[in-house]
């Protein structure tokens, strides 16, 4: 008797079995699918992006480009003398008020009232890029040798 | 053992051998067999469960790839100098087919260039698969494919292109309708590895690394475009440039018009379109006077102020040797360079000897074949017997006939401090060059060739070339043409080297035209100074700012710069 039912149980845990190993099975085989799928995709993308870039540069080949230029734009090739370098720049105009400061204006007026140090003539009213007037060290400068 | 065994006896057969014993033992036997067997065959059908989950990736790939995929090609900075593009091809599988009449008609009507009695010839084989043709378009697949005809497919292929058209044609090559390289870079980069893996079937896939060349795709356009328009200007046979970096040997730019679009590798076939920088030899006129002097210098026994007569003409067996603008007079040696005094040139020489002339040339590399990773290169043309007539015509750039880009690369080891560094196309870093270097003269040397060959911009044959901002350096070079075994009075051969800047240098480059026409423009003249200076000028001005090369407009002359600076380091 205890013979008949262990062989039962064993019969519904077979049963049961396969029935769990053919759904693992089947999953993966759609899983596979996708997989597939998905790389052919991937592959007919990347095939897609590979032509792009070859379009891309034959428009942006320097000939093609050259030709477009001397069409439609009045540029030029650069001649040396348009190069400077960078210690020939011009002193950088005064600072004449804070950036930080509350009352950034009133700064400025009182900045100006003070009497101009090197000049004898008048201080003009607007800010001049004067090459030796005082500057604010405070200030921040955006000189590139700092 | 031996009890182990009593054991075993005892429990198959007790202790009476008998007949029911030996039965139950042989039946243990079997179940044991069969057990074993059975579990062989659950454990394989596991693994074939298991393996099969993983697809074979080649069976994606159907209808794909016959022709194998190839690595891009890039320039120094990243711009496409080739890639891969997937092309549909038609074929057909002539046992599949009903009805051949209707194929052929229904497909010359898509493809008109399709040759209908060979199709038809191809159809009514009774081969397995036939190509049809190879890279259509992707509407004319569309349309073959709406008609529905059975037994016609199409494969996506592997087709190599080159966005940039003849623009880079030499230096990156081709390939042959099988994407295998057939010349320049392309049959370089089969050499290496991809032939091996292309037979073992690899390579299909886009995943390999891209190949980085030294060209400068905007350097290449510039140097061509001016070459195009000497080329028609001077009406030259051919015209070359080619700008090399003197510190690390990579090759920025090399152009050899005529050249063809590899695109149509047929253009290639024609041999006025060959590239005359690797694969011709020729007698390198005044350049090679470069050589000589800088041979002389680096003895030690000749100065910048040692002089040698150069009263004409000077008289050899039964030549006789002239300059092109005689002065008759002693010629000291920055008077020999810029004057380009054959005569001068000659007698320095002489004065050091034949051998050593040999020598030094050979540790230049200009008597032995220059290999670099192109397949295309040709062997020097030595005279086999040396002697003295032969150092006389070596001494100014006749008898002796090199490749272009190996005269370079020695001009290159007289500018960048006496390291002779083997050119090459792809990238390299200064380290890597100076590694590979070989120093064949002295610093010092190397700076009075600096010194001289700016001089001669400034007061000698190569004044159309001063562009301002840029210090260039150069020589000149123009040598009658061989034609039918003879010097031809009326076909040369012109070139120019040019060093940027001639204080610090950084860049060579060569400007070659073969054949240039005199014009009333150049005043009657055909000699260097006329063409290929101005040429080597305008490309100066143009891929300078390219290069990166910063403009100072506020230099001395060379005198005061390079002179002066040798007599303070010492």
């Amino acid at each position: 008797m205890t013979f008949r039912i262990l062989n039962l149980i064993v019969i519904g845990i077979l049963i049961l079995a396969a029935a769990y190993v053919y759904r693992i099975k089947f999953d993966s085989t759609v899983q596979a699918e996708r997989l597939a799928k998905i790389r052919s995709e991937v592959r007919r993308a990347r095939d897609s992006i590979a032509e792009l870039r070859a379009e891309w540069t034959q428009l942006d080949n320097p000939a093609r480009i050259e030709g477009l230029t001397k069409r439609y734009l009045q540029l030029k090739p650069i001649t040396p003398a348009q190069f400077d370098s960078l210690d020939k720049l011009p002193e950088r105009p005064p600072q004449f008020f804070k950036l930080d400061s509350p009352d950034p204006i009133g700064a400025a007026i009182e900045k100006l009232e003070e009497p101009d140090t090197t000049g004898s003539l008048a201080a003009p009213a607007a800010p001049s890029a004067g090459h030796d007037s005082p500057v604010d060290d405070s200030a921040p400068t955006a000189n590139p040798d700092q | 053992m031996a009890r182990w065994r009593r054991f075993m006896l005892r429990l198959l057969y007790d202790n009476k051998i008998d007949r029911a014993a030996k039965a139950r033992a042989r039946i243990g036997l079997a179940i044991l067999l069969f057990a074993a067997i059975y579990s062989i065959i659950a454990l394989r059908l596991v693994i074939f469960a298991a393996a099969s989950d993983g697809r074979n990736p080649h069976r994606a790939v159907t209808g794909d790839a016959i022709a194998t995929a190839r690595p891009d090609i890039l320039d120094r900075n990243g711009e496409i100098l080739a890639t891969d593009v997937r092309v549909p091809s038609l074929y057909a599988e002539p046992r599949r087919l009903i009805d051949v009449d209707e194929a052929v008609e229904l497909l010359t009507a898509d493809l008109p260039d399709l040759d209908a009695t060979e199709s038809r010839e191809r159809l009514s084989s009774k081969r397995g698969f036939v190509w049809l043709k190879r890279d259509i378009t992707p509407e004319q697949q569309r349309e073959i494919y709406r008609q529905g005809l059975p037994g016609i497919g199409f494969l996506n292929e592997n087709k190599r292109a080159y966005p940039n058209g003849p623009e880079v044609s030499h230096v990156i090559g081709h390939v042959n309708i099988d994407n295998q390289g057939i010349a320049g870079m392309e049959k370089w980069l089969d050499g290496h590895g991809l032939a091996a893996l292309h037979m073992a079937g690899l390579a299909t896939d886009r995943l390999q690394n891209p190949v980085q060349l030294a060209v400068d795709l905007r350097v290449q356009h510039a140097l061509r475009d001016e070459l195009v328009a000497a080329h028609t200007k001077f009406k030259t046979l051919a015209a070359a440039g080619l700008v090399l970096d003197v510190r690390t040997g990579e090759i920025i730019a090399m152009v050899s018009e005529p050249d063809y679009d590899p695109n149509n590798p047929h253009e290639a076939l024609d041999p006025t379109r060959i590239n005359r920088l690797t694969t011709g030899v020729f007698e390198m006129g005044s350049t090679f006077k470069a050589f000589t002097i800088a041979m002389a210098l680096d003895s030690g026994k000749v100065t910048l102020k040692s002089s040698f007569d150069a009263h004409g003409p000077m008289h050899v067996g039964r030549f006789q040797i002239h300059d092109f603008e005689p002065e008759n007079r002693m010629l000291t040696i920055p008077e020999i360079f810029t004057y380009s005094s054959n005569i001068g040139a000659a007698r320095t020489a002489l004065a050091m000897g034949v051998d050593a002339h040999k020598a030094f040339l050979k540790k230049l590399g200009q008597l032995d074949r220059l290999r670099t990773e192109l397949p295309e290169s040709a062997e020097p043309i030595v005279p086999r017997h040396w002697g003295e007539l032969n150092t006389i015509t070596i001494a100014f750039g006749h008898g002796l006939s090199v490749a272009p880009l190996q005269a370079l690369m020695g001009v290159g080891a007289l500018m960048n401090g006496g390291f002779l560094i083997p050119p090459t196309f792809l990238k390299r870093t200064e380290e890597e060059a100076r590694a590979l270097g070989k120093r064949v003269i002295k610093p010092e040397t190397s700076e009075m060739m600096r010194y001289l060959m700016r001089l001669n911009v400034e007061k000698g044959t190569a004044r159309k070339a001063d562009i301002p901002g840029y210090y260039i350096g150069g020589k000149t070079g123009t040598a009658d043409k061989v034609v039918n075994g003879h010097y031809s009075k009326s076909s040369v051969l012109t070139d120019f080297m040019a060093v940027i800047p001639a204080d610090k240098p950084r860049y060579l480059l060569l400007i070659m035209l073969d054949d240039p026409k005199a014009s009333p423009e150049t005043h009657g003249f055909k000699t260097s100074g006329w063409n290929a200076v101005p040429v080597g000028g305008a490309v100066v001005a143009r891929i300078a700012p390219l290069l990166g090369v910063e403009p100072r407009l506020d230099l001395p002359d060379a005198d005061h710069l390079i002179l002066a600076s040798m007599k303070e380091s010492r």
